[in-house]
């Protein structure tokens, strides 16, 4: 067992549970979709992102650039929060963002798929 | 590039890491604190505004507190997060600035720069794979006749005198070791422009790396190798090296020449000096006995050609045990007694070849107080010892470096200057020294232009269209001025290649069939003339007919029309 990869692999299926909560509930209910929940997921996406930094296989590319996609959708979805409350009607807001996390949860569930296949492909 | 960019992410990942860690924990905290609002009402900061305030906070901007005054809690909790966030913050930019002047990534960087340039070169180049004293110079005289240089070289300190250097056209350097095959690549081995590769670095072992390394990369690049060691040049030779010089040799060589056919070797000197270069008028050393100074590797090649000139030498050797020789008079030449044993009164002539300036300048004075009318050829090492030698004003001043970079140039510039220098050497004196004065004739006394010129469709369209056609060309045709055929352009044929066969210096009655090879010698106008006729179907036909053939459609009308 490797601590790296533990903390790897838990960030990564981290981001995909955070952002699949999110996502989760009726779309255009505002009280279905907490802000700390995007948030953490921003975070755990971000740090996630940075955690495939610098792997030179063809995997590392591909799982890098899911995580890029999906931090691109999330971040999305919080300006838009940021920059749209309270100057157009809550569940529109909430059907695009939550449509947004829709888009990211794609990637991430993407890069989670990877994660278990290079694992599973690894015979030891 | 990309292998860069993922070096520096990969070194950021922790910085990275730390401050997306920091700067969530702040915010989170942030939100979750309670204010007070103007109204007196409590009130949570949304998490955009939190965000917003860390950004500031972090980056020691501090805005101030926006919107309201905070409340003791969030005092508290900003207190808590400056020094959390600020401390994460200047480690990444420490990291960063750490990074930006890291040896590795900046040489990584250098050398990406270095392999777009040459990628992007759109002309001939030659590749030399050192910069030390000759090949300084050879990079120097190339950017003269307007060809660009690669320069790979492992000491920095060399390189940063080829950028203060002042040339025509930017050389392109790189500090780096041209024994890695992917330094070769990066300098351009694979660039169909790439044509030629000249190692010249005083260490053997090398030189046949490198040799080695192109040949096996890419066979047919013509690569100049220096070689010392008879081993290693026999080793390049199997390889395909296409030429190999050894410094002492060539010296020797150029000695004998200059005793036994001057002509030859002023022509050999003249060709391929740098255009618009003058040179002295050489003197023809005398026959008799000469004493030699040395027997190094150096003094072994002297004494060989003087002697297959058939004039007596006499050795002084310091160390006679270490350089094998058997007979010779012990001492170092510097010292009157030394000199006066080995006959200096009756010698016609001194050679001053130890690898030390300093001694050899002292061996020739020394010798010429004692016989004032000794021929003196001295040995010069080290180029920024210039002034002294050309103070003293020896006879000859053989200078190792110089030999190199002119016989690397006479291979560099056309491998038809080459073939003619072979051929010239066995020629005698009087068919040089004719040929000196009908070149000087022409060209005049300074350096000329020399390079060569293919008939075929490519090279020589009109011309290859023109003997097509059936009609005979002489090479006196070539060598008429495209705007005036009464009179010639200021060029001379030196050597005419058909097939394996040549003709040296053919007279311009030669009829010219495709496929010939001419190498040209002449000004540089008359170099820039050239291809205006012999690309040039209308100027070509102007030269053979004499008459000038109207350009359109309508003059071509009328003309049929009056005729």
């Amino acid at each position: 067992m490797n601590m790296e990869k533990v903390v790897f692999g838990f960030f990564i299926v981290l981001a995909m549970t955070l952002n699949f909560g999110f996502f989760l509930g009726d779309i255009g209910n505002a009280s279905h979709h907490h802000v700390y929940e995007l948030y953490a997921a921003i975070i755990v996406s971000l740090i996630a992102t940075v955690l495939k930094f610098g792997d030179r296989t063809q995997v590392g590319a591909i799982l890098l650039s899911t995580s890029l996609a999906a931090d691109l959708q999330l971040i999305t979805a919080a300006i838009l929060w940021a920059a749209l409350q309270g100057s157009m009607e809550t569940s529109h807001l909430t059907v695009y963002i939550v449509s947004l996390s829709g888009g990211a949860l794609m990637a991430n569930f993407i890069s989670v798929v990877l994660l278990i296949s290079e694992t599973i492909s690894q015979r030891r | 590039m990309d292998s860069i960019l993922f070096m520096i992410l990969r070194r950021l990942r922790r910085p990275l890491i730390l401050i997306i860690a920091s700067f969530a924990i702040a915010t989170i905290g942030l939100t979750l604190v309670p204010g007070v609002d103007d109204h007196g009402q409590t009130w949570y900061m949304s998490i955009f505004e939190a965000f917003y305030v860390i950004s500031y906070t972090a980056t020691t901007i501090g805005f101030g507190e926006v919107p309201y005054p905070y409340s003791q809690a969030q005092r508290l909790w900003m207190t808590f997060s400056i020094y959390f966030t600020v401390i994460p913050w200047f480690y990444a930019v420490g990291k960063i600035i750490t990074l930006l002047q890291d040896a590795t990534l900046r040489h990584a960087i250098a050398a990406e720069r270095f392999a777009r340039k040459v990628g992007s070169l759109q002309e001939p180049f030659f590749i030399l794979c050192s910069y030390g004293q000759s090949a300084n110079l050879l990079a120097h005289t190339l950017d003269e006749k307007n060809m660009r240089v690669v320069v790979i070289e492992r000491d920095q300190e060399r390189l940063n005198d080829l950028e203060l250097a002042d040339t025509n056209n930017a050389i392109l350097s790189l500090c780096a070791d041209a024994q890695i095959p992917e330094n070769l690549i990066r300098a351009g081995i694979y660039n169909p422009h790439c044509s030629g590769l000249v190692t010249l670095t005083d260490d053997d072992d090398v030189n046949l790396a490198i040799a080695v390394s192109v040949k096996l990369m890419k066979p047919n690049l013509r690569v100049l190798a220096r070689a010392e060691r008879k081993d290693i040049a026999a080793n390049m030779a199997s390889f395909g090296t296409d030429h190999i010089i050894n410094p002492y040799t060539l010296f020797g060589d150029q000695l004998a020449m200059r005793v036994h056919a001057l002509g030859t070797y002023i022509l050999h000197q003249w060709l391929t000096g740098a255009p618009g270069e003058t040179l002295p008028p050489p003197k023809n050393p005398p026959r008799g006995n000469w004493l030699v100074c040395g027997y190094g590797r150096f003094g072994k090649s002297v004494i060989e050609n003087l002697e297959r000139e058939h004039l007596t030498t006499t050795i002084i050797e310091a160390m006679p045990d270490l350089t094998e020789c058997s007979k010779c008079v012990v001492g170092s030449g510097t010292e009157a007694g030394t000199l006066i044993e080995a006959g200096v009164k009756d010698a016609c002539g001194i050679v001053a070849g130890t690898d030390n300036d300093i001694n050899n300048l002292s061996i020739v004075m020394t010798a010429k107080e004692l016989n004032p009318n000794l021929f003196l050829i001295v040995r010069k090492n080290k180029r920024n010892n210039g002034a002294l030698f050309r103070k003293f004003g020896a006879d000859i001043t053989m200078q190792p470096t110089d030999i190199i970079a002119h016989e690397c140039l006479a291979y560099m510039l056309t491998p038809l200057l080459a073939e003619f220098l072979t051929l010239a050497r066995d020629q005698d004196n009087q068919w040089a020294n004719s040929l000196i004065s009908k070149l000087v004739n022409v060209v005049g006394e300074i350096v000329p232009e020399t390079f060569a010129v293919t008939i075929n469709a490519k090279n020589a369209p009109a011309v290859n269209e023109y003997i097509q056609s059936g009609m005979l060309v002489n090479l006196g045709n070539l060598v008429q001025d495209p705007f005036n055929r009464e009179r010639d352009l200021k060029l001379v044929p030196l050597l005419l290649m058909r097939d394996e066969v040549s003709f040296l210096v053919p007279d311009k009655e030669t009829v010219i069939i495709e496929g010939d090879r001419i190498l040209f010698c002449g000004t540089y106008n008359a170099k820039a003339a050239l291809p205006a006729s012999i690309n040039n179907n209308k100027t070509f036909n102007y030269i053979m007919s004499g008459k000038e053939a109207p350009d359109s459609i309508v003059w071509r009308w009328i003309k049929r029309a009056t005729s």
